[in-house]
């Protein structure tokens, strides 16, 4: 009987539609990566393998500016707001039990429900009356903006990994003479770890592709790395972008290899 | 040295409240196993984790050695649990695991090293200090959890259906380890299960539970021997229950003849009789016994017994257990007509009330 299931790999052109689909998402990135390698001039005729619009890339100071601000408003915002979604997490499955406990979750995912451009231009308004208030005009509009739509995605893994964990653990952990304090340092926080590290690397890898929030909220003359690439597209398509959109791309790759890595090994 | 005093634990408020606890009072030795027994939701869990500190009490006292605890939380509790679920932290080590109770009550490190290898050799897990506590059967988790919860020396081991998670043969040999442990420590063990056997077997005295009461406390042999009332005496073994009437300090049964009120029975009235099967004696019995005839409906031979249930001439059933070291049995038919004889020192007499509300 087993075998006359419904599988969908069973099913005439699945298979093909699976190939295409994922011919079709990747091909785009490969040419990219492969033009990024691209030793000519000219954009887009073919001159042989050379590294020279990585040197290129990495000898731009606005690409270096861009590139630290990405990483300072990235590892900010992605570490505020795993701190933020782990509290919350905690309060949802820890605390005790109070009404109104769902909304709660529904303000933590509210970036995923606002669209971003809204939220965005929502941001833009009042943060023009803060600048001119304050004159403050560095990072931290980007680190807080960065934050508010990180902690969703923070949160999830982390939230995941608390309902999964046997609560019986905290409870035998008090029963031996630890404190509310030694049970979260012992015992919730280590076996919490993966999932905080999973957020804090999805937190930083949604931090650092962000457009179009930070081209709202950046100050005049400020960059990130994705707002600095969108600014040059639309002078002219170089392969030194090519080089610049290939790191970019090896960062998130690897970032996100080194969290499966990690949650892996500490299962 | 823990006395329960009029114990209650009611769960939610309202229409939805639930008391789960009424009103219990026991009072647990020094260096006793001792047993909470009772069908399942009957409070066995409820009243361990009162004990432990894991929930409060509605009302009531928990003194133990002479001071109130019921307020007191669970890390300042000197009682340890050992969980049904074993609960072992599965980021550590076997030794980690045991150590934990320890570091986390501030003992002096220099001891603490000594202490886990002391109790993981008592438990004969000191092979496996290094093991990581999910690379590990059954069994040894249990018996990390057992060293984990006795590292920190407790006044009381509180321990919640340990063996119910394991096979029939690592179960009798735990139950057996489990008492020796307790023996030779001298230790105040609380022990939780459902099966009668093992609290039987392994308690010094047992508590009997139902519905949030107690039934009754009593050594095993008082239990099975005396019964409080007839829930006692049908969880613990197998009994039957034969109405009467006692009139002028005579107990008349099935109409035959009035015979003696057993010895230190006292009652008047409607009656129920208690009789256990084994007591049931085939033919006719000297001294003092209630003779009855009635017609065998099912045989089931056991090795050494045959299980006969006889349908009594008034319509009640009966079974008994006739030894087979006779040839009597083996002239045993169903259908056949059958002569018993209830000796009157069996017969126990429950309260009328209790066995009407069972
Ligand atoms: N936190 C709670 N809230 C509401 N009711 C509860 C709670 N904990 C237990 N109860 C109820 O109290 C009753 C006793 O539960 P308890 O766990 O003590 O039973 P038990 O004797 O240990 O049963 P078992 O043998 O199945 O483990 C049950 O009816 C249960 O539903
Ligand atoms: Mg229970």
């Amino acid at each position: 009987m087993a075998n006359k299931r419904f599988d969908v790999t069973h099913v005439p052109g699945a298979a093909t539609i699976a190939i295409v689909t994922f011919l079709a998402l990747y091909i785009p990135v490969l040419i990219l990566v492969v033009n990024a390698f691209n030793g000519s001039d000219t954009a887009g005729r073919w001159e042989g393998l050379s590294l020279r619009w990585f040197a290129a890339a990495l000898d731009n100071a606005a690409f270096r500016s861009a590139a630290v601000n990405s990483v300072i408003v990235a590892l900010a915002a992605a570490l505020l707001s795993t701190c933020l979604a782990t509290a919350v997490a905690l309060a949802v499955t820890r605390g005790r039990q109070i009404k109104g406990q769902g909304s709660i979750v529904i303000i933590v995912n509210q970036p995923l429900l606002v669209p971003e451009i809204v939220f965005g231009i929502a941001l833009m308004v009042v943060l023009a009356q803060v600048k001119q208030v304050t004159g403050y005009q560095g990072l931290g509009y980007l680190i807080a903006a960065h934050t508010t739509f990180c902690i969703p995605f923070a949160f999830l893994p982390i939230r995941a990994r608390l309902a999964g964990m046997d609560l019986t653990l905290e409870t035998a952990s008090m029963d031996l003479y630890a404190g509310r304090f030694y049970t979260f340092r012992r015992v919730t926080l280590p076996l919490l770890l993966p999932g905080i590290l999973t957020g804090f690397m999805l937190a930083f890898v949604i931090s650092l592709d962000n457009v179009v929030v930070s081209s709202l909220v950046k100050s005049p003359g400020q960059e990130t790395l994705p707002t600095y690439l969108m600014g040059e597209l639309r002078r002219n398509l170089t392969s030194e972008i090519y080089a610049i959109s290939a790191l970019l791309l090896f960062a998130s790759i690897s970032i996100v290899a080194a969290s499966w890595v990690i949650t892996r090994t500490k299962q | 040295m823990l006395d329960i005093r009029s114990l209650s634990k009611k769960f939610g408020s309202g229409d939805s409240a639930f008391q789960a606890l009424k009103s219990i009072d026991i009072t647990i030795e020094e260096g006793e196993f001792f047993t909470l027994l009772g069908p399942s939701g009957c409070g066995k869990t409820t009243l361990l984790r009162l004990i432990a500190g894991f929930e409060q009490p509605s009302g009531g006292q928990l003194v133990l050695d002479g001071k109130d605890i019921a307020t007191i939380p669970p890390n300042h509790r000197p009682v340890n649990t050992v969980f049904q679920s074993y609960a072992l932290f599965p980021h550590m080590t076997v030794a980690q695991n045991v150590a934990f109770g320890l570091e986390a009550r501030g003992t002096n490190p220099a001891e603490i090293a000594p202490r886990v290898d002391e109790i993981l050799e008592i438990v004969q897990m000191a092979h496996l200090r290094d093991r990581k506590s999910s690379q590990m059967s059954g069994g040894q988790q249990q018996r990390v959890a057992l060293a984990r919860a006795l590292a920190p020396r407790p006044r009381i081991l509180l321990l919640d259906e340990p063996l119910s998670a394991l096979d029939l043969k690592l179960r009798k040999q735990m139950q057996f380890e489990l008492k020796r442990l307790q023996r030779e420590l001298g230790l105040t063990f609380i022990f939780v299960t459902h099966d009668q056997d093992e609290a039987l077997t392994m308690s010094d005295r047992i508590a009997v539970m139902d519905g949030g009461t107690l039934q009754q406390v009593a050594d095993p042999r008082t239990l099975y021997d005396h019964p409080a009332n007839r829930f006692v005496a049908e969880f613990i073994g197998e009994a039957n229950f034969l109405s009467g009437t006692v009139a002028g300090g005579k107990l008349s049964l099935s109409g035959q003849a009035p015979v003696p009120l057993p010895h230190g029975a006292d009652a008047s009235g409607p009656v129920t009789v208690m009789i256990r099967p084994e007591q049931v004696v085939v033919g006719s019995a000297g001294g003092n016994a209630v003779t009855l005839d009635g017609q065998i409906e099912a045989l089931v031979f056991s090795g050494t017994d045959t299980h006969v249930t006889l349908r009594l001439e008034n319509g009640d059933t009966l079974s008994l257990r006739a030894p087979n070291n006779s040839h009597a049995t083996t002239t045993f038919a169903e259908g056949e007509p059958l002569r018993v004889a209830l000796p009157v020192d069996a017969l126990r007499l429950l309260p009328e009330d209790i066995a009407n509300a069972a």
